[in-house]
């Protein structure tokens, strides 16, 4: 009397309930979409797809079980009438009791084993047997993406680029917050928690554009901290690595992009790099990243940098601001004119000193903006023949005004004011004075080629670039320049 | 925590499930959380053991042999107190209340040697907010000092309630209870003890880092 | 208030007030208490039921702007936090005061001072944590707090440090109310109940203080480390200064995961008692359901790192958390299943409190399956911090804690009121609910694997989330409505009485053998206990064979119970004294004291001085105030 009776319906009919519910729950889900975690594209994801799957077949057979359970027992059991019965007093069954506690740990058991499986395989380092390995650092800033490909010395934001079918090993870093570097259709998320270094591995097996976006809530523009990954065939990929060894082609003067390449210098490339193209500029964006990291969590209130993304052929990248939009002209001079329009909370606007006004919006003309987006819009590989700091070093016609607007004058003000660098009005009296045994000319040419020997109070060590690739021509027509500013 | 001092009233017999008496049973319950509380600390110690990014380094402000003393001096508070125990339930008062009053001038003194502990680390250049270890050792040592602190005020105030009569061998419970809480401050300070000035106290600067001078 | 004619000292008497604010501000009395906890943390669950509300506008469809970032952020955090600390853990703390020395036949708790001590201090604590909406910096960090994005360098301003200090100051609440009712169960139980004769929602309340107790001084940790890093400028998470991230989260899940067992066992043990009460039958298997309950309660202590599979321990430390997460589910599964028993072949009343218990366990199955999906570390990569993790946790805590809890308000109202709610609202109220939170949370597990983090304020067009989001919105809408109804409810009910008597349920614990409601001394005679569910085997002896037969229970109980009985006859068989505590206002300054402890943290240390005479006067009275009741 006390045992429970006879399952209410057999494994058959069960089974003829779960695989139309299963499945119809499982065709809700849209592979299409740009982040489905089911249209995968790579064989971490479409592993982690497969254990998914497998778990919840299982987990659906529980489901349609136990609810049915509950929903029969609920029925058949309800009171009919106004009967207050009592049922038989059963205080438990030892035997079913047991039989359901093993149950479940079997069931576990078999989901244990390709759990087991996936974990090393995906979590303990990049496979050596599936193609040379592509090295990739990314790190995660606020908020949005850099990439360093270390083997190629190329550095780029927001957009990664991978060869088809090849291994990708990523060391995931951060120095601010904790960010998650997630790419749905190719590999599940690995954080990037600062002073604990990552590693990810993933490959892309099908040509194309993906979707990914920062998974840990990173501070305001958390939702605004997406990117791209553009799966190439190999020959794609070194085309594209080759172009960002190739300098864009200088603007012809008096044009649109000759102006906007004078704005920028001016007003934004004091964060942003625009040339990472010629040997040697790796290793000094990576410093000069570190600079404006440290010039800006030194003084956070009032700095005039902030880490930036590299725009190394900007003309090439399809998105913007971290993959929030389509990059064409009229969403540049959007985003330039007034950033938070697009991404709230960005640190562009709270730093830079053009964005220092009462609305926020940038101290230029529409022209001027214009001008900027169609500059950068132009940079893109060049026709390979010149190089602009091999440009400079050839020292023919040297513009000193020309040269310090280009390069100094983003971080220097003639004048007084402190930019993100000392003002250098009157440099040429105080420069003899500065570092005892050093005359004037020799302390403006050491500032120049070796900025960090010696630093002005109150100034971030490290963020001043070494000037040497400017040629010896064109430091002593800045230092005679300099010497005349008062 | 004690009875009103003046009291004649007889405190209706308490009757719990397993006899054991519900404030007792209370402290070691709290002892248990506690545990707890100072082993998430303990553990943060060891884990951030060694990331201080600058100076001054465990192995140039620590003085064990000092330490080793005052550790000696809590050690013996704690032998006081089985004495004090040990008189009041004989019921002898004046013997008790000398022994409670023990307890509270070696717990002040363990106090003085960590004030004076800090002010020299001051001195060297040792605050929570210079680096890692700073910050650990401060406020493991200051959670722990706060303990000590509310230890001593209570035994004070037990060894007042003990010369006026208040507390008697009928009543020693409370001061038994005092008791469990200090013994547990003292096992605590041993393990802090070993954890901090045993274990770490040589842990060096870095070549070329180093920011004392001896 | 008491009979008991003890009266004491001149400097420090004790209040006699019986109505009126002063009568509430001395209470000591665990009904009382038990209601101050269940109207404060309504009132909050209403608050974060609104930003919840307003969450899901702003999600209602791609690339809104009806709230900014910034706002969203604040919105979210505190949802989360409220939500945890302000209702779950407090509304379940309502139904332990209530209930527990009701179901041991004890007058009251252990400590009836540190009952009001606790329930002041979580009031101040609840008001110090939401103060932030006032000041225009309401905390923004999330409810998990990350560093260094909780630390001042990246999140300057008041915001986080209302959290922390408002955090810490619960935890003393919660710690203090631990400890009171571990001491209550284990040593106020009426003659002849022993600890396998105790109803399972004691059990889950001794296990739950238990965590309470071990868990909390673990946030206090980590709350007072974050709080000097923000106040003092220490460096626990500094990443600057070398302060290890991922320590925070170590410490913080260390709490958080037993957290989570404090959220949903005691609703487990309202399942427990609505199911057989109205199935008619005894629970199947009790010790299964309690063994089952004390395991969860140990194994929560080793599953932690399942917060943390994405932040890269590596795959050996991933594999162990896996293993120990899945096992977790074995018992849980066994109080499924046990709970199906015991509806099986019984006498099913199909009323309000029985529906939402069977809504629980359907409920609550779904978010043990999904959960189990992300017990995989694989299948989590791609499940962490996306909306599959928000419907998992909101299909156990909605669907888990808040219809059981749910469910033990519309069972014991009459016992707490003396009237009935309407049980044609309830319904309505309780079909609102089950649809509304389905449609709300169902279409989050897709969003989940379509790949929409959490914590996002906004989303693009092209990306496939509108249609599952717009439902989302409404469902919520529903699940408000469900609550609306409920408070409806009580007018309604209010307004047309329906008296109840003591035992409107043919009930099996000893709450029922008592008036409805209680009087202030819960029961004329303490009463002494023979069987498990006592109360319902001496109205319906006939089965007690059923129930006992060929046990081996049945040996050990009905002789040593006599023996208990005759046992205690001296003390409980003269009930001329009965003994109650005196009320008290020293709990209240005390919790004013370390409440402007708290405010001087987020002001300025003279503050804190100020607080130190409060604190020492509310000290002072309390250890001097005559006592007839031990604290």
């Amino acid at each position: 009397m006390h045992r429970i009776s006879k399952l209410p319906f057999s494994f058959r009919t069960a089974l003829l309930l779960i695989v139309p519910v299963a499945a119809g729950l499982l065709a809700a889900c849209t592979p299409e979409n740009n982040q489905s975690t089911f249209g995968t594209a790579g064989p971490v994801a479409s592993d982690q797809a497969d254990l998914f799957i497998f778990i919840f077949w299982i987990a659906a057979v529980v489901f349609i079980l136990v609810e049915g359970a509950i929903i029969y027992a609920a029925i058949r059991y309800r009171r009919r009438s106004n009967s207050d019965k009592l049922p038989y007093q059963t205080h438990g069954n030892d035997k079913l009791e047991i039989t359901w506690t093993i149950i479940p740990v079997l069931i576990l058991l078999v989901i244990a084993i390709p759990t087991l499986t996936d974990i090393w395989e995906q979590q303990n380092g990049a496979p050596t047997d599936r193609g040379e390995v592509l090295n990739v650092e990314a790190i995660g800033h606020q908020w949005w993406f850099e990439f360093r490909y270390p083997d190629h010395e190329v550095i780029t934001a927001n957009e990664l680029h991978i060869p088809v079918n090849r291994p990708v090993g990523f060391k995931l870093e951060s120095e601010d917050v904790i960010h998650s570097f997630w790419v749905p259709k190719i590999a599940g998320k690995v954080d990037m928690v600062p002073l604990n270094d990552n590693y990810l591995w993933m490959m892309g097996d099908e040509v194309g554009e993906y979707y990914g976006q920062c998974a840990e809530f990173c501070g305001i523009a958390h939702a605004h901290m997406r990117f791209r990954v553009f799966v190439h065939t190999e020959e794609d990929f070194n085309a594209w690595i080759s172009g960002m060894h190739t300098a864009s082609d200088p603007p012809t003067a008096g044009s649109a992009e000759a102006s906007g390449k004078s704005l920028f210098a001016g007003n934004c490339s004091s964060c942003h790099t625009v040339d990472s193209t010629a040997p040697g500029s790796y290793a000094q964006e990576i410093s000069s990243q570190q600079a404006r990291w440290n010039g800006w969590v030194s003084d956070i209130e009032n700095s005039g940098i902030v880490s930036a993304p590299n725009l190394t052929h900007f003309g090439t990248r399809s998105t913007l601001a971290a993959g929030i939009k389509d990059l064409n002209h009229e969403s540049l001079v959007e985003w330039i004119t007034d950033p938070s329009t697009i991404k709230i909370g960005t640190r562009m606007q709270d730093h830079a000193a053009v964005y220092n006004t009462a609305d926020g919006k940038a101290k230029l003309t529409d022209a001027e903006i214009s001008d900027i987006a169609t500059y950068l819009l132009s940079l893109k590989p060049g026709s390979g023949s010149t190089d602009q700091a091999m440009d400079m070093s050839s020292g023919k016609d040297v513009d000193a005004v020309e040269l310090f607007t280009t390069n100094c004058s983003a971080c220097h003000s003639t004048g007084d004011d402190k930019i993100v660098g000392p003002g250098l009005a009157g440099i040429g009296e105080r420069a003899g004075n500065s570092v005892a045994g050093l005359s004037a000319d020799e302390y403006l040419e050491q500032s120049l080629r070796e900025p960090d020997a010696f630093i002005v109070d109150g100034f971030t060590p490290g963020l001043m670039p070494n000037w040497d690739k400017l040629g010896d021509d064109s430091i002593d027509a800045l230092i005679t320049y300099l010497k005349t500013l008062e | 925590m004690t009875q009103a001092a003046t009291t004649e009233h007889h405190t209706p017999v308490e009757h719990t499930t397993t006899g054991l008496n519900n404030r007792k049973l209370l402290m070691w319950a709290f002892l248990g959380s506690d545990v707890m509380f100072f082993g998430a600390f303990i553990a943060t110690y060891l884990v951030y053991r060694g990331k201080s990014l600058v100076g001054p380094y465990p192995s140039e402000v620590l003085n064990i042999p000092i330490t080793t003393v005052s550790t000696f001096v809590l050690l013996m508070s704690s032998l006081a107190m089985v004495l004090a125990l040990h008189y009041v339930k004989e019921g002898e008062k004046n013997k008790g209340t000398l022994w409670i009053l023990v307890v509270v001038v070696l717990g002040t003194i363990f106090m003085g040697f960590q004030f004076v502990e800090f002010r020299e680390f001051a001195h060297l250049g040792l605050t929570p907010r210079t680096n890692i270890f700073g910050t650990t050792f401060f406020i493991l040592t200051g959670i722990h000092g706060a303990h000590v602190t509310i230890g001593v005020i209570w035994m004070a105030f037990l060894a007042y309630s003990s010369n006026s009569g208040a507390l008697r061998s009928d009543n020693a419970l409370d001061l038994e209870i005092a008791g469990l809480y200090w013994h547990f401050v003292d096992i605590v300070w041993i393990v802090i003890f070993t954890v901090i000035y045993l274990i770490s106290a040589n842990d060096a600067p870095p070549p070329g880092m180093e920011s004392v001078i001896h | 208030m008491t009979t008991n004619a003890l009266t004491f000292p001149r400097f420090f008497p004790r209040p006699q007030s019986e109505t009126g604010i002063w009568g509430w501000i001395g209470t000591v009395d665990h009904k009382r208490i038990g209601t101050l906890y269940g109207i404060t943390s309504f009132l909050w669950f209403l608050v974060a039921g609104v930003e919840a509300l307003l969450i899901r506008v702003q999600l209602a469809s791609a690339e809104n702007t009806f709230i900014g970032p910034e706002f969203y952020n604040q919105l979210f955090t505190m949802h989360g936090t409220t939500m945890v600390f302000l209702v779950i853990m407090p509304l379940s703390a309502a139904f332990f005061n209530w209930l527990i020395p009701l179901q041991i036949g004890a007058r009251d708790v252990a400590f009836p001072r540190l009952n009001a001590l606790s329930y002041w201090v979580f009031l101040f604590g609840s008001l110090i944590m939401n103060a932030g909406w006032i000041t225009g910096d309401a905390p923004n960090g999330g409810w998990f707090g990350y560093a260094p994005n909780s630390g001042v360098t990246f999140n300057p301003g008041l915001g986080m440090t209302y959290w922390v200090v408002g955090l810490n100051i619960l935890g003393v609440a919660s710690i203090a109310a631990g400890l009171n009712f571990i001491i209550t169960i284990i040593n106020m139980r009426a003659p002849g109940m022993s600890m396998f004769k105790m109803p399972v929602f004691t059990w889950m309340t001794l296990v739950t203080s238990v965590l309470l107790v071990l868990a909390m001084p673990i946030l206090a940790v980590a709350g007072i480390q974050l709080q000097t890093d923000r106040v003092y400028g220490t460096h626990f998470f500094n990443s600057l200064a070398g302060g290890d991230p991922v320590m925070w989260q170590h410490i913080f899940w260390l709490f958080g995961h037993p957290e989570v067992y404090i959220l949903i066992l005691p609703a487990m043990g309202i399942v427990s008692e609505v199911l057989p009460t109205f199935s008619r039958k005894p629970l199947f298997g009790y010790a299964f359901v309690v063994f089952a309950g004390i395991v969860i309660g140990f194994m929560g202590w080793f599953v932690w790192s399942h917060h943390m599979f994405t932040v890269g321990l590596g795959p050996a430390a991933n594999t162990a958390f896996a293993m120990s997460t899945m096992l977790i589910a074995v018992p849980t599964g066994v109080k499924i299943f046990n709970w199906i028993g015991t509806m099986w072949r019984g006498n099913i009343q199909l009323n309000t409190a029985m529906l939402f218990s069977i809504s629980f366990i359907a409920m609550f199955t779904i978010g043990g399956l999904s959960g189990v999906m992300h017990a995989s570390p694989p299948t989590d990569s791609q499940q962490q911090d996306t909306y599959f993790i928000v419907a998992h946790f909101h299909y156990v805590l909605v669907g888990g804690a808040l219809l059981g809890i749910f469910s033990g308000i519309y069972f014991w109202w009459p016992k707490f009121t003396g009237w009935f709610l309407n049980e044609k609202l309830g319904i309505a109220n309780w079909a609102l609910m089950l649809i509304g939170m389905n449609l709300q949370f169902g279409p989050q597990h897709w969003l989940g694997m379509d790949g929409m983090p959490r914590r996002i304020y906004t989303y693009a067009e092209n990306m496939g989330w509108e249609g599952s989001n717009l439902a989302a919105s409404i469902g919520g809408f529903i699940l408000g409505f469900g609550i609306l109804l409920f408070m409806i409810n009580i007018v309604y009910s209010r307004m047309n009485k329906k008296i109840a008597p003591a035992d409107p349920w043919d009930g099996r614990t000893l709450e029922w053998s008592t008036s409805s409601p209680p009087p202030v001394h819960d029961f004329d005679e303490i009463p002494v206990v023979v069987y498990r569910d006592d109360f319902w085997f001496k109205k319906h002896p006939e089965t007690i064979s059923e129930y006992y037969h060929n046990d081996h229970d049945v040996e050990d109980i009905a002789p040593s119970a006599t023996q208990t009985a005759e046992e205690h006859e001296d003390d409980h068989g003269g009930h001329e004294g009965i003994h109650l505590p005196d009320k008290s206002y020293y709990p209240f300054i005390l919790g004013v004291g370390i409440a402007i402890f708290g405010i001087g943290f987020l002001t300025n240390t003279y503050v804190i001085a100020a607080g130190v005479p409060i604190f020492l006067w509310g000290m002072l009275g309390w250890s001097m105030e005559p006592v007839n009741d031990p604290t």
